[in-house]
């Protein structure tokens, strides 16, 4: 107690026993008690508190679980959940001496060599990958020999075959599978070796990738740090804010609480949504006017959980004791008023940052407030909507993640609650 | 007569007969109770407005220079900002925008063919109000059953299980559970439509009266749209009942818990009445009341998932008007269907406060 010294010496509590005994009881030890007092609400608090730290750890190293990065481009398109990228490998035609991609380096009179590819797969990239890799290779080794290959693209696999019985192309590069395929009607061409740079993706892509060929599993990873970002600073800017309003209204009372009580509880009617709608509508797309427009909801709801909570306080016999001894507003504040509030606040707090996520996730769904190039579940869910029909993987996936994170936000500003709050337990 | 002049004869009509019916009979107290919380609407409603000017106005950002981009020269900003009186001062608009408020006169659109705002939302009003009837009665019936079923059961698996739903569905992305009622019943098992009100070709055969389709096909006598409406109806109903019922069956199951440990239920079990008549007969009716109220304070969940869900839906009501016109930056229909949202939040309330005031007697003193 660091304010004793404040007080007027004849009126020094005393140090006696059960005041030692009030000071054992902290928060932390009705905690550990808990479990005898609540039955399972303990277990409750405890597996959902984990997974609330599980998220924040992936939230704040979202690289190290990531296989990918979430905006590159890293496979093919519409990849199931579980398949594996076909294997590109080189195919020339039975003719040709060259095995694998080096072997097509040119010097630089000679043409460059044409290789045909099937546009929309990883065959692309990963041949891209491949000859800048060699080339930096071969560029120290041999007089003169460069790999820089003309990519030509083609609609189907046959085509890009085609190209090459044609000598159109000198190689082509396709998935081994598909050539596998093919061979009986390609009696000409042969495989190759495979191309390296197809290695890269060879891990597969756990929850399949999306209709540009991003990995799911990498973005939502990713899309945990926008969204505890989004729900923790929104309900932290709230109650920054209500709480101390909450407190003066109560102190003050008179009016001045009167036309605050009214405004908050006009907000708190109107739903929060469309008021957060309006607000970003308003301010354009940005993370930080996220953030604001969600905390503007949330004030109200802890304007008056303290006002009522302080109203309720003030009036108790052992503060009006207190006055009457001569104790200062700013002694009663943190003697009595933030003990009984602080708990309160915290368990808001939780089931807040749980809200402000589904908001957040809503408002992306929405199409506002977040600008589209950051990997987030509610983007994610509005562009997975448009292909419902093909890829269930891409709506199925972010929102359960959605629902996991708030269940745990959730379960554990109950369980607190029910520990907190021995009054509603029987509920 | 417009379209929503029908809809407010469909609710109007009817809430005002009831409202004079109560006034003529009922006691003084009720009278004064009613006529007093009436008075008080209006209050609310200039404190909701108020919040939507200030929202608009004050917070930074030109909306006309955001609703022609980059291309709007400083002359079209100053022709349009002098046009929506947005060059007066504050106050002058804030007056202006409180009587628009009352009277409904919420101006033009500012892009397309700069239709009268109230002509384009007497379109869009009905289709919400189709869709959030019988999703408010679902989730009323459902979290009412739930939480009654749930109570009775007390610590038991029943009581669990309707706990685990009701903390699930509270979790719960409203529009993902559209996509996901969308994905198993409109793609994999083709059973329902998965956008719009009605089968398109369908729809020609329509005569709109009130634009609330169901009404009008019973109206007409049109069978086969009434069919096609109710198909499309289904999955946004469920996706917006489901989410409300979450609610509603944790209030209902507090209410019967604290009602079944009053006295007079001990004394009716003393008289050996059976248990499930004591539940569903004795203590739901009276645990219910305090539900009412509560209701009343669900209307800002259920106009908030209309949004959504009429979003995923492509359900072509007030949200996905709103949504609509956020994306193109019609700042005028922006702002009037906030205000609309407003004032259906006020008289909501209104509702809700009379109906409790008719069903239990103690709060009219």
């Amino acid at each position: 107690m660091d304010n004793i010294g404040e007080h007027p010496p004849e009126i020094t509590p005393p140090t006696e026993t059960w005041e030692v005994e009030l000071q054992k009881v902290s928060i932390v030890r009705r905690i550990l008690n808990s479990r005898k007092w609540y039955g399972a609400d303990w277990w409750f608090v405890a597996v959902s508190s984990v997974l609330v730290v599980i998220f924040i750890i992936i939230a704040i190293f979202p690289s190290l679980f990531a296989p990918y990065d979430p905006s590159a481009l890293v496979g093919p398109s519409f990849l199931a959940p579980g398949a594996y990228p076909p294997v590109p490998e080189l195919i020339v035609s039975n003719t040709s001496s060259a095995n694998s991609l080096k072997d097509l380096a040119v010097t630089s009179d000679q043409p460059r060599p044409t290789i045909s590819v099937v546009q929309g797969g990883n065959s692309a990239g990963a041949l891209n990958d491949a000859a800048k890799e060699i080339d930096n290779q071969i560029k120290n080794e041999s007089g003169g020999l460069r790999l820089r290959p003309v990519i030509d693209r083609y609609a189907t696999v046959e085509e890009a075959l085609q190209a090459v019985v044609d000598g159109k192309d000198t190689a082509a590069v396709v998935g081994s599978d598909e050539f596998v395929r093919l061979k009986a009607q390609y009696p000409t061409l042969r495989e190759g070796e495979s191309i390296a740079g197809g290695a890269k993706t060879a891990g597969g892509f756990l929850l399949g990738t999306n209709d540009i060929g991003q990995d799911v599993w990498s973005r939502l990873l990713w899309g945990t740090r926008v969204a505890l970002i989004i729900g923790f600073s929104s309900s932290l800017l709230s109650l920054i804010i209500g709480v101390p309003l909450g407190l003066m209204a109560a102190f003050i009372g008179g009016s001045f609480d009167r036309l605050m009580s009214l405004l908050m509880d006009s907000m708190y009617a109107f739903p929060g949504l469309i008021l957060a709608i309006a607000i970003t509508a308003v301010l354009g797309p940005s993370v930080i006017n996220v953030i604001v427009a969600i905390a503007v909801l949330y004030i109200p709801t802890y304007y008056r959980m303290v006002r009522g909570q302080t109203l309720a306080v003030k009036e108790d016999v052992y503060v009006e004791a207190a006055r009457s001894i001569g104790a200062r507003s700013r002694e009663i504040l943190q003697r009595y008023i933030f003990p009984n509030v602080i708990p309160s606040v915290a368990i808001i707090f939780s089931v807040n940052v749980a809200d402000a996520i589904l908001t957040g996730a809503g408002l992306a769904f929405l199409g506002l407030g977040l600008p589209p190039t950051i990997p987030d579940w509610g983007i994610d869910l509005a562009r997975g909507q448009r292909f419902i029909q093909n890829a269930w993987w891409l709506i199925t996936f972010p929102g359960l993640t959605i629902l996991l994170v708030v269940l745990a936000f959730t379960l554990m500003g109950e369980g607190l609650m029910e520990i907190f709050n021995p009054k509603l337990r029987e509920r | 007569m417009t379209p929503i002049g029908f809809v407010a004869l469909i609710i109007g009509v009817p809430a005002l007969i009831l409202l004079g019916y109560v006034l003529i009979t009922g006691s003084t107290g009720l009278r004064r109770y009613i006529l007093t919380r009436i008075v008080l609407t209006l209050p609310m409603v200039i404190i909701l407005g108020s919040l939507v000017f200030l929202v608009m106005r004050v917070v930074p950002g030109d909306p006309v220079q955001s609703a022609l981009g980059p291309k709007g020269t400083p002359e079209m900003v100053q022709r349009i900002r002098e046009q929506l009186g947005l060059n007066d001062p504050m106050i002058v608009q804030y007056g202006k925008f409180l009587v628009q408020m009352f009277t409904l006169r919420f101006g033009n659109s500012l892009i397309g063919g700069h239709r009268p705002i109230i002509d384009e939302m007497s379109e869009r009003f009905p289709a919400t109000l189709e869709l959030i009837t019988p999703a408010s009665i679902l989730a009323l019936v459902l979290g009412i059953f739930g939480g009654a079923m749930a109570a009775s059961h007390r610590k038991g698996a029943v009581d669990y299980v309707w706990r685990i739903y009701a903390v699930v569905i509270y979790s719960l992305p409203i529009f993902w559970l559209g996509l996901m009622l969308q994905l198993l019943f409109g793609v994999k098992l083709s059973w329902l439509p998965i956008s719009g009100r009605i089968d398109p070709i369908i729809g020609t055969t329509l005569v709109h009266r009130t634009n609330i389709y169901t009404i009008d096909a019973i109206i007409s006598g049109n069978w086969a749209a009434l069919y096609s409406v109710l198909e499309h109806l289904i999955l946004p109903t469920f996706t917006l009942g489901l989410i409300l019922s979450g609610i509603f069956v944790r209030l209902t199951r507090i209410n019967v818990i604290e009602t079944l440990a009053m006295d007079y239920i001990s004394a009716a079990r003393a008289r050996g009445i059976r248990e499930r008549v004591l539940v569903y007969g004795h203590a739901l009716k009276n645990a219910l009341i305090p539900v009412i109220t509560l209701i009343g304070l669900q209307v800002a969940i259920l106009l908030a998932g209309a949004v959504l869900t009429e979003t995923v839906f492509s359900w072509p009501g007030m949200g996905s008007y709103l949504v609509e016109r956020i994306s193109a930056r019609d700042y005028t229909a922006v702002q009037s269907v906030i205000v609309v949202f407003a004032l259906l939040v006020a008289m909501i309330s209104l509702a809700v406060d009379v109906i409790y005031s008719l069903v239990d007697p103690r709060v009219r003193y």
